[in-house]
C-alpha cells in the first residue's frame, strides 16, 4: 500500500513537534492551523516554540512538510489528529470548547474514509460522545514533555490507543502509520486510554512529591537527597528513570489539569483520592521555596536587598511560563530591585514594578545580594563561581536545581542555597 | 490569605477595638494609637458583652467608617459555660454590626482553629478544634461571616507572650514569673513539644497593618519558627539573672509539635518582619531593657 498522508488539526506545540515527527518518519504530513499568520511564519521556518532539534529536523524533513490555513486541505489526509491547545484555567479545569468547535469543524472536511484521532488531553468520557463513526474515531495518547518533545514525537516508547471496541484491527493506513514507530500498540476502550495518560503524570506526580517531601526533610536534618536518589534508582522496583529530582512544585499546565480532573471525577463518583488532593498541596508548598529563603537568609538581614534572578521558563529549553516558579517568586518581591535574564523568555512578561532586563546572566548577578537560578537552562551552568561573586553585592546564591557546583560556590565565598540539603549561612553544608 | 482592599495603606479613620482592656486589645490599642489613629476602646467598664443589651450598647458606640476590632473574649474557654458565654458576646457584636455596618471588621481569633495534626500549619490547613477554646473561636468565625456584611479580616495567632500577660499559661509569662521569684519551673516532661511562640507587639504591628490595608480573608500570626518549652525555660532564666531550677517531670501524654508555614504572611505582609524569640524574651523578662 501507499504511505498513508497524516494530517494534524492545530500547530501547536504538540501539534507542531507531532507534524515534524511523522514526517521524520517518512509521511507526508499536513499541518493545518485557522490562524494564518502561524501558518504563514511556520512555512517561513519560524517556529513559534522552542525545542531542542525542532527546526533542524523541520527544515530535513521539508519536502514532506506542508502547512495551511484551509480546512479542505486535509481532505487529502487518511489520518487526521486533533492537536490543538486545550486551555486550562487556575484550577487545572480544561476549557474545551476550542477542541470541540476544532472537531466540529474538521470532520466535515475528512476523506470518507479517513480516520479522526484525538491527540489532545481530554477528560474520560470525552472521545466516546463525538459525532464520528466509532470505527474511525481514536483517541491517542501524548507524552509530550517540554524540552524533550522531539525525541518523544520520534521514540515514543509505546503507543496507547483508545477505540471503541480494542478487540478489532485498528484500520489499515493507522496501523501502518503506528508501526513505522517501532513501539508497542496498546489499544483499549477510550476510558481506558483517556485515564491511561492521566494515570501516567499521577505517577509522575507521585515520585516527584515523594522527592519533594523527602528532599525538604533531607534539608532539616542534615540529609543530602541527591546522595539518597541515585539509591533509589538502582532499586527495580522504583526505576532508572523515575523522577525523583526534587522540584518547586508542578508547572506547565498539564500535570495540573490531570489532578484537577481526577479530583472533580473523585468527587462526582465517591472514590477516595485524598493523595491527590496532598500533591497539591505539597506542590504549593514547593512552589514557594526559594521566596523562604529569600526571607530567611536575605531579608531578615537586609531588609533593603537587590535581587538577580535567572530564567523565567518554567522549565529549560521552553518558552513556556505557565505557573512558573520564577515568575510566582518575582511577584512577591514586588518592594525591592529586581534584575532578570532569561535565554528565551523576554523580560516583558513580568509584572514588576522595578524590574530591570539584564543582557546577560551575569549581567543578571551585578549588585545583587542574592542571585536566584530559577530554571536550570543549560548556558547557566556555564556560569564561574568566582565572577559571580566578583559582580554580586552579596553573597547568597540560591539554586534550587544545582546548576552550579556547590564546592565552586562555597569556595567562591557564597553561600549556596540548593533543595534537597541544608546550608548554613556560612555556606558549608551540614 | 489576605487580599488587600487598599493596595496601598490608608490610616483609619477610627478604630473601634472591642475588648480594649485585656493583653492583646490593650496592645493593639496603644499601637494604633503610636501611629496617630484615632481609637475608641471598649473594656468591660463601658460595654459588658455578656450582659443584656450588649448589642444596642455596641451600636450606638459605631459609626459607618470605623474598622472594629473585635478582640474580647473570655479566654481560655475551658468549660461549656465559658463556651457558651463566648458565643453569646460574639452574638451581640455580630447583632451590632448587622444593625450598623461598619467599614471593616477584623477578629482576633487563634491558632486553636486547628486540628492538632495539621503541621505544617498554613491557612488551609483543617480547622477541626479539639479544645472547647479552639471550638470557641471557630464557631465565633463562623458567626461573623454569616451575620456581618462588612469586609473582614481574621488573625489566628499561635502563643502569645509579653510583659503584660495576666495569664499564667505553661510556657514564656508562667516561666518569667517563676524566673523572677526563682522558683522552680517544672515542664511537662522535659519540655520537648515545640511551639510557636508571638512576641504580643507583633500582633498589634499587624493587626495595624490589616487595618491600614482594610484586608480581608484569614492570615496565621505565627513566626515560623518553633521552639521547645526547655529551650524557652533556659532562655527566660538566662535572661532573668536568676539561677532557678528547670525540673522535668515524668511524661504524661505524648510529645506533639506545631510548626507553621507562613509562607501567606510573607506575600501578604512582605515587609513585616516577627520579632526573634531571644529579643522578644528579653522585652518581656526586662521590659525596661528596649
Amino acid at each position: 500500500m501507499t504511505l498513508p498522508v497524516i494530517g494534524f488539526a492545530g500547530l501547536t506545540h504538540l501539534g507542531l513537534v507531532s507534524a515534524v515527527g511523522a514526517a521524520f518518519k517518512g509521511f507526508r504530513v499536513v499541518g493545518y492551523d485557522a490562524d494564518a499568520v502561524r501558518v504563514r511564519e511556520i512555512t517561513d521556518g519560524r517556529m513559534p516554540v522552542v525545542e531542542p532539534d525542532l527546526d533542524d529536523l523541520a527544515r530535513t524533513c521539508a519536502a514532506r512538510l506542508s502547512y495551511t490555513a484551509r480546512l479542505t486541505d486535509l481532505r487529502a489526509c487518511d489520518i487526521v489528529y486533533i492537536s490543538s491547545d486545550v486551555p486550562t484555567n487556575d484550577r487545572g479545569e480544561s476549557d474545551v470548547s476550542g477542541i470541540r468547535g476544532l472537531i466540529a469543524d474538521v470532520i466535515p472536511a475528512l476523506a470518507s474514509h479517513a480516520v479522526l484521532v484525538v491527540l489532545c488531553q481530554v477528560s474520560p468520557g470525552f472521545t466516546r460522545g463525538l459525532p464520528l463513526s466509532p470505527e474511525r474515531l481514536f483517541y491517542q495518547v501524548e507524552t509530550l514533555v517540554f524540552g524533550r518533545a522531539v525525541e518523544r514525537a520520534t521514540k515514543p516508547e509505546r503507543f496507547i490507543i483508545g477505540c471503541a471496541d480494542p478487540a478489532r484491527p485498528l484500520p489499515e493506513a493507522y496501523a501502518a502509520f503506528l508501526d513505522a514507530f517501532g513501539c508497542p500498540l496498546l489499544p483499549m476502550r477510550y476510558e481506558s486510554a483517556e485515564l491511561a495518560k492521566i494515570a501516567i503524570n499521577c505517577c509522575l506526580v507521585a515520585s516527584v512529591s515523594v522527592a519533594n517531601t523527602l528532599a525538604e526533610l533531607s534539608e532539616r536534618i542534615g540529609a543530602d537527597w541527591s546522595e539518597i536518589a541515585p539509591a533509589l534508582r538502582l532499586d527495580r522496583r522504583i526505576g532508572a528513570y523515575s523522577y525523583l529530582a526534587p522540584g518547586l512544585g508542578i508547572a506547565g499546565g498539564n500535570l495540573e489539569r490531570d489532578l484537577a480532573t481526577v479530583l472533580r471525577l473523585s468527587e462526582a463518583t465517591g472514590s477516595e483520592a485524598s493523595v491527590i488532593a496532598s500533591f497539591v498541596r505539597n506542590s504549593r508548598h514547593r512552589k514557594d521555596w526559594a521566596l523562604r529563603i529569600v526571607h530567611r537568609e536575605v531579608l531578615a538581614r537586609k531588609p533593603n536587598a537587590t535581587f538577580g534572578v535567572l530564567g523565567l521558563a518554567y522549565k529549560e529549553n521552553t518558552h513556556s511560563t505557565k505557573n512558573s516558579p520564577s515568575l510566582s517568586l518575582i511577584e512577591q518581591l514586588k518592594p525591592w530591585p529586581v534584575r532578570v535574564y532569561d535565554p528565551v523568555v523576554p523580560a516583558s512578561v513580568v509584572p514588576h514594578p522595578a524590574l530591570t532586563a539584564a543582557p546577560s546572566a551575569l549581567e543578571a548577578a551585578r549588585g545583587s545580594d542574592a542571585l536566584m537560578i530559577m530554571t536550570p537552562w543549560p548556558e547557566f551552568r556555564a556560569l564561574v563561581a568566582s565572577e559571580l561573586a566578583a559582580a554580586m553585592a552579596g553573597t547568597a546564591v540560591i539554586d534550587p536545581f544545582r546548576v552550579l557546583d556547590p564546592a565552586a560556590v562555597r569556595t567562591a565565598g557564597l553561600n549556596h542555597f540548593t533543595l534537597g540539603v541544608s546550608t548554613t549561612v556560612s555556606g558549608s553544608a551540614q | 490569605m489576605l487580599e488587600h482592599l487598599h493596595t496601598k495603606p490608608v490610616k483609619p479613620r477610627r478604630v473601634v477595638v472591642v475588648g480594649a482592656g485585656g493583653f492583646v486589645g490593650g496592645a493593639i490599642a496603644r499601637e494604633l494609637a503610636r501611629d496617630g489613629v484615632p481609637v475608641l476602646g471598649l473594656t468591660r467598664k463601658e460595654v459588658d458583652l455578656t450582659a443584656d443589651g450588649a448589642a444596642a450598647a455596641v451600636t450606638e458606640k459605631l459609626e459607618p467608617e470605623d474598622s472594629v476590632v473585635f478582640v474580647s473574649a473570655l479566654a481560655p474557654a475551658r468549660t461549656s459555660a465559658m463556651l457558651l458565654q463566648n458565643l453569646c458576646m460574639a452574638e451581640a457584636v455580630g447583632q451590632a454590626l448587622s444593625a450598623r455596618p461598619v467599614a471593616h471588621l477584623l477578629y482576633i481569633s487563634s491558632d486553636a482553629v486547628y486540628a492538632d495534626d495539621a503541621n505544617p500549619v498554613t491557612e488551609r490547613s483543617c480547622c477541626q478544634p479539639s479544645s472547647l477554646h479552639g471550638m470557641m473561636h471557630a464557631a465565633r468565625e463562623l458567626m461573623l461571616k454569616t451575620d456581618v456584611k462588612v469586609p473582614l479580616a481574621i488573625l489566628r495567632p499561635s502563643l502569645l507572650y509579653g510583659a503584660r500577660d495576666p495569664h499564667n499559661g505553661y510556657g514564656p509569662n508562667r516561666f518569667r514569673r517563676l524566673a523572677e521569684k526563682g522558683e522552680t519551673i517544672t515542664l511537662f516532661g522535659e519540655g520537648e513539644e515545640q511551639r510557636d511562640h508571638i512576641y504580643i507587639d507583633d500582633v498589634a504591628r499587624l493587626v495595624a497593618l490589616v487595618l491600614s490595608h482594610r484586608s480581608r480573608g484569614t492570615l496565621n500570626v505565627a513566626t515560623g519558627v518553633s521552639t521547645s518549652f526547655r529551650e524557652i525555660a533556659e532562655k527566660v532564666v538566662s535572661l532573668s539573672g536568676k539561677r532557678p531550677e528547670i525540673r522535668g517531670t515524668p511524661r504524661q501524654n505524648p510529645i506533639t509539635h506545631r510548626h507553621f508555614d507562613i509562607t501567606d504572611c510573607l506575600k501578604t505582609f512582605p515587609q513585616f518582619r516577627y520579632t526573634p524569640l531571644q529579643d522578644g524574651l528579653t522585652r518581656a523578662v526586662q521590659p525596661g531593657a528596649s
